[in-house]
């Protein structure tokens, strides 16, 4: 670790009806990977959008590289050397990977733009960053993980001096992830500061060198990441002990009837003669590798893509499942992993995203009886302990958790015997998912049959019954909670990979 | 990894035709036609009637290369057609009634264009107002105001003969009175490769489909995200202007209130020739193309002897086959 | 059949009542020293200054007065209707009204009756006035005027279509099948070209657009016939549409005639005509065209010989006639609606004083 590149002291941030920044206060040295991290909503966005000068903040003072600078937009941040890498990947998917990494300054050739100028200069980037992309593919054919890698050679290709990693391993392979760390690790060599947002706990131990926790919009504390254990993270971003062990046993009775059997199931490459059986009362995981094919398969089921063939028995009884609507009336519920595109009405209340699918029994005549969506709504949010101001604040306010948590209210709400939950606690914060996990263990124990779909190992091996695991669109195998450890997880996982 | 490295380079060539593959089966079905319609008719393989295509396709091809920005930004621009009407009879009634030299009223023509590109792109950038809202009360603005400006009469641009007449031949040589030289093709031609270069190499180009790809990801890079967002309605105007001119050399008079369902056929065009209806991806050869399908279909179906309602449905199967097209490439993409 | 029966008697009608205009134009005298207010649609385009001049010229034969007045553009449709309403105001013996809009002078239709002014419309009527207070209208017989331009046409190719040995072909362009004034001179021209030619012992068969083959007099059998006439109507009243159509028929070798039947439509033709050469006044050598209206470009085509001729409505006989009916209100006399004819001019004639005011750029 080097001398200190970048303070921030003292930001203090409200917004209309939110204090968003309480003076909070980080410092990250060159050559340092400084873990920034917090529960959803604890404001480490809202503090590096003020660092990057999306937001303007209201007290305190930013010195970077010895001076106070105020940025005023992102390009003022870039030119100055402070670059953030995404969450969301900010790629432009009709472009080539080089026209991405410089867009915004092209080089010149007379009138035009000099492509072949920008193809070499990325190439040496890449050269580099010792990553294989060719820079003339187009950048919506590159998977997540190099569409990643392209966003980082672009963060690079700015003189940064600082980085932000906003949750960089969210959507990436074990594989990606190991890439990931190896390019933070050569970066950090080079005397880069570099500021990782991230909530897996895992990460943390491996990549960083220091931790500074915010809770609630508030400075915590920081820590040296050798120095301190994961529950001593957790429990200051928290304020409460959490344990996350593993499952020992099955928890469903012996012979509960079987909810959902699935046969042969075909659709498309990435579902092939899959076959299940899913049990009242009973959490099986979906693990596998991104791009197995479990959300296919998901959908699949869901009525969501069409299939080629397969059959669907519900409580023993064939059904014909050909849309979501004939998914629903026969009582699976299904919560997305992506809930901005398919799980919420963001413009709509907590309340009307609640009663979305079961509108109908909110209805006193032709109106929609108001008040007994209010109170329904008003329980969920308390029983999931939904952040949010009221029943009838529009989801789009929400942090990512509290959406998820509407999401898994509206499929309570209606009473569904098969849950599907995919990557239920994607972007989730800590205390949420441990909320998120109690409930779906009272779920099972009333009898729902969850399918849960998960890239987490540790989730997985905590929350699952029985596991299935998949990889490209195959069934590899299915193992009992009892007999399940990360090693034979993975073994299944990878087996026609490697 | 091996496995994912092939699964890019699979990818890549599909994407490959995703670009190239449109215009290869655009030109095709252009093929197709021209020799349907010719074995058809033989007054259809005629040399005046290839002129005629030619002559009466200039403003749809001018108004498509101009509406290829706002589409690829994911937008759309409505008000080109009746636009056109709108420049034209302005400009030509400067140089009726005003005295303004014809190259005045040109000037005038597509200045005007210039402006009201100006003013959909700063409504639709600056004030966020949904595009297919704005262009369409600039096509209602334009058709009034075109009509108001010159009281209500059609006005007819200098006649071949008439002083000032040179404009006409800007887009067809007369040789004598049955044989004409096309010239109008090379001017559009050279038109289509300038911007097809604006659209590929050039920064308003690049931050158009920067635009229609990722608006906020553009903006995050620094990219005066609004500007060029305007320059694609400017570029639009602009074309509406041009075409106003192409319009009012090849055609008598121009009359006001009409106009209206140009756009489509320049949008159309775009279309079939594989701009995304959702933005993103296009090029202005495409919409070239594409044009010349909606233009072949015009002129052929009454020569192989269609009635008037016949050939309203078949051009609007045409167009829905393409936009299905797009749809299915897209729903393809999503998997 | 019926359709027929329709035309038959429309067009005795129609002659009946022409030389009935003609008859009382010669008769009308002012019995006393009225006041008429005439509203014009547009005040500074000539052909509504045709109208005026009309109007000016009736008046002082007459010894009435008739203040014209009108807005600058015909979209100005409240300047109109204020300038209508201070008519009323007026309290003159009569008003004549060209109106822009159908529906924005009802209400001060329904004030004149009240009134007691009687209105008398011109060019254009309302569909919808109030019962009685529209005493008679003044408008283009449409039907006549085609046929006017089947007469010129059918003269001038009479001795072609006489010698002819194999079918010869005539073209029709109508902008559109729906509008009455323009299938009224789409059907006019059919009807008595077919008849003239019949006439001459020539068969005739009309074919194409199905609107105009279905109400046509007789459509014939185009396999046995000697002229077959064929009617052309694009998909959208574009001008590039009629030109698009017009060029399908003027590339058929048999053309020797063709007529447009409204601005757009003989533009059209003259348009097509740009690449193809071959319109002219001569009709062995060329196809002979006939226009409608005029503008500045079919005024230079009839001038210089590429359009053989064309029918012009005349506002200079609705402003007499108007002046003339309004003056017989005022006398007290019954009048019913008058259609005025359609004019044929050519290159001798586009300048002359009954035609030039009449044509507008």
């Amino acid at each position: 670790m080097g001398e200190v590149i970048l303070t921030m002291k003292g930001i203090d941030k409200s917004f209309p009806g939110v204090h968003a920044l309480d003076h909070v206060d980080l410092e990250v040295r060159r050559g340092e990977v400084h873990a920034l991290m917090g529960e959803n909503g604890a404001g480490k966005s809202t503090l590096m959008k003020v660092l990057t000068g999306i937001y303007t903040k209201d007290e305190g003072t930013i010195t970077f590289e010895g001076k106070e600078v105020e940025f005023h937009n992102t390009r003022e941040a870039q030119d100055a050397g402070i670059v953030i890498v995404h969450q969301e990947l900010n790629m432009l998917g009709h472009l080539t990977v080089a026209q991405n990494i410089f867009f915004g300054r092209e080089f010149k050739k007379g009138i035009g733009i000099d492509d072949r100028k920008m193809n070499e200069e990325a190439a040496k980037l890449f050269e580099r960053l010792n990553i294989d992309i060719d820079p003339t593919t187009t950048m919506s054919d590159l998977t997540v993980g190099k569409q990643q890698m392209c966003e980082i050679a672009k963060a690079i290709s700015h003189e940064a001096k600082v980085i932000i990693f906003d949750e960089p391993s969210a959507a990436l392979t074990e594989a990606e992830i190991e890439e990931l760390f190896k390019i933070i690790r050569d970066l950090r060599a080079q005397n880069l500061g570099i500021i990782y947002i991230s909530h897996r706990m895992d990460e943390i131990k491996v990549i960083t060198d220091r931790v500074t926790v915010m809770r609630d919009g508030a400075y915590v504390g920081t820590l040296i990441t050798e120095d301190c254990t994961k529950n001593d993270i957790i429990n200051m971003m928290v304020g409460r002990v959490i344990y996350e062990d593993p499952k020992t046993h099955s928890m469903v009775p012996e012979g509960a009837p079987v909810v959902l059997k699935v046969e042969n199931l075909n659709a498309g490459k990435m579902v092939q003669n899959v076959s299940f059986e899913l049990h009242k009362g009973e959490i099986l995981g979906f693990s596998g590798l991104m791009g197995a094919g479990r959300t296919e398969t998901a959908r699949a089921i869901f009525g969501a893509d069409p299939k080629q063939s397969g059959d669907i028995y519900m409580n023993g009884e064939k059904v014909t499942i050909n849309t979501p609507q004939d998914a629903v009336n026969h009582g699976i519920g299904y919560l997305s992993e992506d809930r901005k595109r398919f799980g919420i009405v963001v413009q709509k209340s907590v309340a009307e995203n609640t009663t979305l699918a079961t509108l109908k029994e909110y209805l006193s005549g032709i109106f929609i009886n108001k008040r007994k969506e209010e109170k329904v709504a008003q329980e969920f949010v308390d029983s999931l302990a939904t952040k949010t101001p009221g029943v009838d604040q529009l989801v789009v306010n929400l942090s990512g958790g509290n959406q998820q948590k509407v999401v898994i209210a509206k499929w309570l709400c209606r009473n569904s015997d098969v849950l599907i939950f995919d990557e239920p606690t994607r972007g989730i914060d800590v205390g949420a998912k441990n909320e998120i996990y109690k409930l779906m263990n009272k779920l099972a124990a009333e009898g729902k049959a969850i399918i849960m779909i998960s890239s987490e190992m540790t989730e997985i091996l905590r929350m699952s019954d029985r596991i299935v695991v998949m990889c490209e669109g195959k069934i590899t195998g299915e193992l009992d909670i009892a007999e399940a450890t990360q090693e034979n997880i993975m073994n299944l996982a990878t087996r026609e990979i490697s | 990894m091996a496995n994912q490295n092939t699964a890019v380079a699979a990818k890549k060539k599909s994407s490959l035709d995703k670009l190239g593959g449109q215009k290869f089966i655009v030109i095709l079905v252009i093929i197709a036609l021209f020799l349907f319609f010719s074995v058809m008719s033989a007054n259809f393989r005629k040399y005046t009637t290839i002129v005629s295509i030619l002559d009466y396709s200039y403003y749809i091809v001018l108004m498509s290369i101009g509406v290829t920005f706002p589409l690829i930004t994911g937008g759309v621009d409505l008000s080109i057609g009746t636009g056109l009407i709108c420049y034209s009879l302005v400009g030509g009634y400067l140089i009726s009634f005003h005295n303004f030299p014809v190259w005045g009223g040109m000037l005038v023509t597509v200045l005007f264009g210039v402006a009201i590109g100006l003013v959909n792109g700063t409504l639709v950038a600056v004030m966020d107002i949904p595009p297919f809202l704005v262009t369409l009360c600039t096509c209602m603005i334009t058709r009034g105001l075109g009509a108001i400006i010159v009281g209500g009469f059609g006005i007819t641009w200098p006649t071949a003969t008439q002083p000032g007449g040179w404009f006409r031949n800007i887009f067809k040589i007369s040789i004598d009175a049955r044989t004409k030289i096309p010239i109008g093709i090379v001017w559009v031609l050279i038109l289509v490769a300038v911007m097809s270069f604006v659209l590929n190499h050039t920064k308003i180009g690049r931050y158009t489909i920067g635009i229609g790809s990722n608006k906020e990801a553009a903006r995050l890079s620094g990219v005066n995200v609004k500007f060029y967002h305007i320059m694609a309605y400017v570029i639009s105007g602009l074309f509406a202007g041009l075409a106003a001119i192409a319009y009012s050399a090849v055609f008598a008079t121009v009359q006001p209130g009409t106009g209206a369902g140009f756009e489509l056929e320049a949008i159309g065009g775009a279309i079939i020739g594989g701009v995304s209806a959702s933005g993103g991806a296009g090029s202005v050869t495409g919409s070239l193309l594409g044009v010349f399908v909606i233009c072949l279909l015009k002129t052929g179906l009454p020569f192989i002897g269609l009635q008037a309602n016949w050939q309203q449905i078949i051009t609007g199967l045409v167009l829905i086959g393409a936009v299905l097209i797009d749809v299915i490439k897209k729903r393809r993409e999503v998997h | 059949m019926k359709k027929r029966f329709f035309a038959v008697v429309l067009g005795a009608v129609m002659a009946v009542s022409a030389l009935g205009v003609v008859a009382s134009a010669e008769e009308v005298t002012a019995n006393g020293d009225y006041t008429f207010e005439i509203i014009v649609k547009s005040y500074q385009s000539s052909y509504w200054q045709a109208a005026v001049k009309g109007i000016d010229s009736e008046k002082e034969k007459l010894g009435v007065t008739a203040n014209s007045n009108g807005p600058n553009a015909e979209s100005d449709i409240a300047d109109q209707v204020n300038m209508l309403n201070d008519a009323i105001a007026k309290k003159p013996d009569g008003i004549g009204l060209a109106a822009c809009d159908q529906e924005a002078v009802l209400d001060s239709l329904q004030a004149a009756k009240d009134a007691g002014i009687p209105v008398v419309l011109f060019d254009s009527g309302v569909p919808d006035a109030p019962e009685g207070s529209v005493y008679s209208l003044i408008a283009t017989d449409n039907y006549g005027a085609g046929a006017t331009a089947a007469e010129n046409l059918y003269e001038a190719l009479k001795d072609k279509i006489a010698a002819a040995e194999a079918p010869v072909r005539i073209g029709e362009v109508n902008q559109e099948a729906t509008s009455e004034s323009i299938t009224g001179r789409g059907l006019g021209f059919i009807d008595k070209f077919a008849e003239l030619a019949t006439a001459d012992g020539k068969s005739v068969a009309v074919v194409g657009n199905e609107y105009y083959v279905n109400n046509c007099a007789d459509a014939g059998d185009e396999a046995s016939a000697d002229i077959i006439i064929e009617v052309a109507v694009p998909a959208q009243t574009t001008v590039e549409l009629c030109a698009t159509e017009a060029s399908n028929i003027m590339n058929k070798e048999d053309l020797i005639g063709i007529f447009g039947s409204n601005q757009v439509a003989a533009e059209g033709i003259l348009t097509a005509n740009g690449n193809l050469g071959i319109l002219g006044s001569d009709p062995e050598t060329s196809v002979l065209a006939a226009g409608f209206d005029a503008g500045a470009t079919i005024k230079a085509a009839v001038t210089d010989g590429t359009m053989f001729g064309a029918v012009t409505q005349s506002p200079l006989a609705m402003g007499i006639t108007t002046v003339d009916v309004l003056t017989k209100i005022a006398n007290g006399e019954e009048v019913e609606d008058v259609p005025t004819e359609g004019y044929w001019y050519n290159a001798e004639t586009i300048d002359d004083e009954s035609i030039a005011p009449n044509l507008y750029d």
